[in-house]
């Protein structure tokens, strides 16, 4: 579709010396003397006390020991933890008694992440995962990187994983989205569990204060570790959010503490849900998590949210632009309303399922990602008729389902599915080597190809 | 029972529409499973219930009296009754059905499933058969997928049957393959 926004930031071409796709790397060797100070420090603090005892000469004859020891091991295993790119493949070498070596087809990458944790943004040092949808222990994590050789390396990979040669330069990217910190803050507190928490928070303390009551404590402790998990959390992850789009996928940028750089590629997707709490609809926004394959275990949480706030329509531009070609406000839904709205439907391209009376929430499964479908019913099913129908994703927050269908909606929606999938699974629907592909690619992704 | 409610391809009023909604598709029939499963999960109860409620009766004699005892004694008779009748009808609740490009499963008697499985989606299809399995010609089929959630079983095929099956499903999902 034609894109009327602003044009893409020009690219600068990488520097000759900037060829990341020969040769083998390492981390940056300033984490040696780190390994052997955090070792050396732990060693002191812990044994000095109780070493005291018998001289100080002693003390450090065994922090010299432990300080060479630790050398010892730290040189070589940093020297031999390498890796590089072999063709369009990552090898991975690890291990100094036991060696390790992975070799991964970057063809089948599910997402890519620069991660900047507090401590590596003041030494300038970066992390780099390569998620792969084998699940938890399968992410590829090279870390204490230099962040420019990070984002180079990224670059390549992705590169790569679209099918193009890994000099080619990173593809440009359209903005989409940026996130005022006054909206997040405004949206993480104008929600009502966080607003009854600071109300009965409030009353605590002042009735804490007037009769002097140190008991309060007992409930003001967890009440403010709630807080902190669900409010503060979310509002330092995202802050300075900034998503944009790009012929190799959807980028988000944020945090503060810990700043992250996110490529997710176009067809990782596996499920969309869009959640508007009750409040957050009087201010008109929502927000956007997905499923995808390689963010999994404790990962997801982390990075399953695509949007944290946005306006409601930014919410379903960022679907229709994940799911390129289909409409989900066109899907035809059947709604139920006898206990809570709730409504599904199939058409050609998409499930979409939308339920709840006061946080609405609308699941979006692309009709080519479904894993199986399954229809439930429950011991009361035989009296009352209803069944419940789900569609299995990947992994994730998504979990797409309709409960209380009458048995013959819940098989008219079962044989649509099915019969939808057969035409959506054609082989050439897969999702590796994107650019090369012409079913996927930089068709619904804000446009033409890059000039 | 709303009966007005449009539907693509308004079928003939069937038995039930429970068991209209749990037919094979169209084409096929359900391949029940074989009737030694039903004496598989009979031979296991009755291990199960007679060690288990020996092991309760005996400590309770020793501790509580002979009525706890007793007691104890019943509930574990009873537990098996009522896992003898429900074998049987557990047995004959699984179905499997191959359409063109999908593998279609039932099963359950309190909450009853459906699972659609396109083969394409087949990541893993294994044959597991345990000694008790073996010793009565059973075997298990298991079918896994990208999604945690959907690990598929068929239980109760034959030997040779699941070998078979195994083999079919692996040769399809190499022909339907389409990624993750």
């Amino acid at each position: 579709m034609p894109y009327a926004g602003p044009r893409p930031q020009p690219v600068r071409r990488p520097r000759p010396e900037d060829d990341v796709t020969a040769g083998v790397f390492r981390s940056h060797w300033s984490i040696v003397p780190a390994r052997v100070a955090v070792v050396t420090l732990v060693f002191v603090a812990l044994g000095g006390p109780i070493l005291l005892t018998f001289g100080v000469s002693w003390v450090l004859l065994l922090v010299i020991a432990v300080v060479s020891g630790t050398f010892a091991y730290a040189l070589p295993a940093w020297w031999y933890g390498t890796f590089g790119l072999r063709e369009d493949h990552l090898v991975v070498l690890t291990g100094l008694v036991m060696r390790e070596s992975r070799e991964v087809p970057l063809s089948r990458v599910q997402a890519v992440d620069v991660v900047q944790p507090l401590l590596m943004q003041v030494f300038g040092l970066a992390e780099l995962r390569i998620e792969l949808a084998g699940g938890d222990g399968t992410a590829i994590r090279l870390r204490f990187l230099n962040r420019r050789f990070a984002e180079r390396f990224r670059a390549a990979a992705l590169a790569y994983a679209a099918g193009l040669p890994g000099r080619a330069p990173e593809a440009p990217e359209w903005p989409f989205y940026r996130l005022p910190f006054l909206l997040l803050l405004g949206a993480l507190t104008f929600r009502v569990p966080v607003l009854l928490a600071l109300v009965v928070l409030f009353m605590l303390a002042t009735a804490g204060a007037v009769f002097f009551e140190p008991g309060v404590a007992g409930a003001i402790v967890p009440l403010l570790l709630g807080l902190i998990r669900y409010y503060w959390g979310p509002l330092v992850r995202y802050t300075d959010y900034y998503a944009s789009l790009s012929s190799d996928g959807l980028r988000l940028r944020y945090g503060m503490f810990q700043r992250r750089m996110q490529t997710v590629p176009p067809g990782r997707v596996q499920a969309v849900r869009v959640v508007e709490p009750l409040l957050w609809r009087v201010l008109g926004v929502a927000r956007v998590e997905a499923n995808v394959a390689g963010y999994a275990g404790a990962r997801q949480g982390d990075s399953a949210a695509l949007l944290p706030v946005a306006p409601r329509h930014k919410a379903f531009a960022l679907v229709g632009e994940l799911f390129p070609d289909a409409e989900p406000a066109l899907v035809p839904l059947d709604s139920d309303r006898r206990w809570a709205p709730r409504s599904a439907g199939v058409d050609a391209r998409l499930f979409v399922g939308a339920h709840g009376l006061f946080c609405k929430v609308t699941e979006i499964v692309p009709v080519e990602r479904v894993q199986s479908l399954r229809l439930v019913a429950g011991p009361l099913s035989p009296l009352t008729g209803r069944v419940s129908f789900e569609v299995d994703t990947p992994p994730g927050p998504v979990r797409a389902r309709t409960c209380g269908r009458t048995a013959r909606e819940g098989r008219a929606l079962l044989d649509s599915l099915v019969d939808f999938g057969r035409r959506a699974r054609v082989p050439e629907a897969g999702t590796e080597r994107w650019e090369t592909r012409s079913t996927l690619g930089p068709r619904g992704w804000g446009g033409d190809t890059p000039e | 029972m709303e009966t007005s409610d449009a539907t693509p391809n308004p079928e003939a009023p069937g038995p039930r529409p429970l068991t209209a909604a749990f037919g094979p598709p169209e084409g096929t029939e359900w391949q029940r499973v074989s009737p030694a499963l039903a004496l598989y999960r009979r031979l296991v109860l009755a291990a199960l219930c007679l060690v288990g409620g020996g092991v309760v009766a005996v400590l309770a004699y020793a501790w509580a009296g002979p009525v706890w005892a007793a007691a104890s004694g019943a509930v574990a008779l009873s537990a098996l009754v009522c896992g003898w009748f429900l074998a049987g009808r557990f047995q004959r609740s699984w179905g499997y059905a191959e359409a063109p490009e999908e593998l279609y499963a039932t099963y359950g008697v309190l909450v009853r499933q459906m699972v659609v499985v396109p083969y394409g989606r087949m990541q893993v299809v294994d044959v597991t058969s345990d000694l008790l399995e073996q010793a009565l010609g059973l075997a298990t089929v298991r079918v896994r997928t990208a999604a945690s959630t959907a690990d598929t079983r068929l239980v109760g095929l034959g030997l040779e049957e699941a070998a078979r099956l195994r083999d079919r499903l692996a040769a399809r999902s190499e022909s339907f393959s389409t990624g993750l």
